[in-house]
């Protein structure tokens, strides 16, 4: 059992002691009437609460509203002390018999948390416990009960300093005062708690506000009752049910507790719930990128085999027909016209000198060679030495990274200076590639008429895709007359 | 009376050396046209003997514009030519109205003399 089980299971035999002593005192008492009613009051108020209060408690050690029932529960037994005939015991009774209300309040206006926040929660704690602590203390002082209360059979006050019947009604009208404050405090704030409520929160609150509210509302017609001098058979029957309404609440506690438990599973279930299909949602947008970049990849291979295809095919391959047929000829004439077999033949050497040329340029769009050789910032000078717009290297990093880093950066910067020279119509590209923050971030900019539309052409597309091959970003801005500056974010550890 | 040619190719390089080689080889050659429209045009205007055909051609393709020249009122020869393998094509080139094909690589009067004497 735990420490916690062990001071609760004292606390309910203490209860079970406290409501046996209340009997005690109640049955013998000289001066508290009708016994019955008193003792069914005392008992059904004080256990109610006490116990439900102490299982909540066991329930949900974390919140304060367990706690705070079981006090209540204890504080009605000061009514049962108030029974007494011994003058101590009545006087202890008199002194807490107003706290249960007070508790009361705290717990109604705190619930279901059990914490007080707010300063018009304050407020009405604080004035209803100064109204039945201190200020009951002070008016003990004042009162002797047999003189004051009418009640004969009452013992003698121990703390009485003399009795003044003025002060004492004084102090009594405050109390009055203070507690009806706190009360219209305290249903004033369950009403706006009640409609600021959700559906799930309002289950919750139902049960408590039903029957409290209606049990303040009769205490309050109770207290005035008395203050009006209402006839003795009304104020004891708002008394009655008001009491009959407090040993009803500590169940409304409880269910709007346990129901509060469920709607909280609700609630994080809901919750739960909305984040999977969120989480679900984000996936399958995923999926479908993954899958329409895979897609792009792909048809980007077979556009490059078609290009290498056409290229070699439109290039090399017709100069070296063309050389064939030059070759032929300058045979076929080599007896009968040697200097025009000559003549030829270095046509041919030309031709073949071309061919040559342009196989290597070729060779290098599929996989520039310095790049592997030599690295990036090698490779990016090469760039910019055959580019046709004068381009400035503003950075570029001087160690060797991932081949696939290396290798997505040069053709971005190739691409991008390839479309400078196309289409930009600019004086001068600026070429940045940094490392930084754990990635290779690459900026290709230029000072020409931009406005280019970065969904137009199939080159971006292609290195958008390599990039995001590579979980790294790509963008283009491109406002008319303001340049254009191709950046991406290549992840790079 | 040496044979008219035209010759239809859309790279100026191979159409010059093509025109070197069929001249020296006895052939008069007429015109010159890079795509296929220009290609149906000139055979239309120039009336060629022999119309040597490139296969690939940026708007239309050489059996696309030998089906063409077959309807013209006088239909030249056409021999088809290309610097792909003839089986790249699969049976295009048999089904086409074609004389024949030559690779470029195997160009020259004598191979072009033996397909349309």
């Amino acid at each position: 059992m735990s420490g916690l089980r062990r001071a609760l299971v004292a606390l309910g035999v203490l209860a079970v002691l406290l409501g046996l002593l209340s009997t005690a005192l109640i049955l013998t008492s000289d001066h508290s009437s009708p016994r019955g009613l008193l003792l069914a009051l005392v008992l059904a108020a004080g256990w109610s609460f006490a116990f439900t209060g102490l299982f909540a408690w066991d329930r949900r050690p974390q919140n304060n509203t367990g706690a705070l029932m079981t006090a209540v529960g204890f504080a009605w037994f000061f009514q049962g002390l108030a029974a007494s005939n011994n003058e101590w015991i009545f006087a202890i009774g008199i002194l807490g018999q107003n706290l249960s209300f007070a508790i009361l309040i705290h717990l109604l206006v705190t619930f279901p948390s059990g914490k007080l926040r707010t300063r018009l929660q304050i407020a009405a704690v604080g004035i209803a416990y100064t109204a039945t602590g201190p200020l009951n203390l002070l008016w003990a002082l004042f009162t002797d009960p047999t003189v004051q209360r009418d009640c004969p059979g009452c013992p003698e006050n121990p703390v009485l300093i003399g009795g003044a019947e003025g002060v004492a009604n004084a102090i009594n009208a405050i109390q009055v005062i203070g507690g009806s404050a706190s009360i219209a405090i305290a249903i004033g704030l369950l009403i706006v708690n009640w409609r600021r409520s959700s559906a799930a929160e309002r289950r919750v609150l139902t049960p408590v506000l039903a029957t409290g509210g209606t049990a303040f509302a009769i205490l309050f017609v109770q207290l005035l009752a008395g203050e009006l001098g209402a006839p003795q058979a009304f104020q004891g029957a708002t008394f009655v049910t008001s009491v009959a309404l407090f040993a009803c609440l500590p169940f409304a506690f409880l269910l709007g507790l346990l129901r509060s438990r469920i709607g909280r599973a609700e609630e994080v279930s809901s919750a739960l719930s909305a984040e999977n299909q969120q989480l679900n949602a984000e996936l399958q947008a995923k999926v479908e990128e993954l899958r329409a970049s895979r897609h792009r990849i792909v048809e980007a291979g077979y556009a490059e085999r078609r290009r290498v295809e056409r290229d070699l095919h439109d290039g090399a391959q017709q100069r070296l027909m063309a050389l064939t047929m030059t070759l032929r000829l300058a045979r076929e004439k080599l007896d009968a016209e040697p200097e025009a077999s000559a003549e030829l033949l270095d046509e041919a050497m030309a031709e073949l000198g071309a061919a040559t040329a342009e196989l290597r340029e070729f060779a290098r769009g599929i996989h520039p060679v310095v790049l592997s050789d030599r690295g990036l910032a090698a490779a990016l000078g090469g760039l910019a030495e055959r580019s046709p717009v004068p381009v400035e290297i503003a950075a570029a990093p001087g160690e060797r990274l991932p081949m696939p880093v290396e290798s997505a950066a040069y053709f971005v910067v190739a691409e991008s200076l390839t479309n400078v020279a196309r289409y930009a119509g600019a004086e001068l590209a600026t070429v940045r590639v940094e490392r930084r923050n754990g990635a290779l971030e690459v900026e290709v900019s230029d000072d020409g008429a931009g406005g280019a539309d970065p969904d137009a052409g199939t080159g971006l597309r292609g290195l958008a895709d390599r990039v995001a091959a590579l979980d790294g970003s790509f963008a283009v801005r491109s406002e008319a007359g303001e340049g254009t500056t191709v950046e991406a974010r290549i992840p790079c550890a | 009376m040496p044979k008219s040619v035209l010759i239809v190719d859309d790279h100026p390089g191979f159409r010059a050396s093509a025109r070197r080689m069929l001249e020296a080889s006895g052939y008069a050659v007429v015109g010159e046209a890079g795509d296929g429209e220009a290609a149906v045009a000139a055979a239309g205007e120039l009336s060629p003997d022999l119309v040597l055909l490139d296969v690939q051609l940026p708007d239309l393709d050489g059996f696309e514009v030998a089906a063409r020249l077959q309807g013209l009122e006088r239909a030249p020869d056409v021999v088809l030519t290309s610097s792909r393998d003839r089986a790249d094509f699969g049976d295009a080139v048999s089904e086409s109205p074609a004389r024949g094909f030559i690779a470029k690589a195997e160009l020259s009067g004598q191979a072009l003399a033996e397909l349309v004497g």
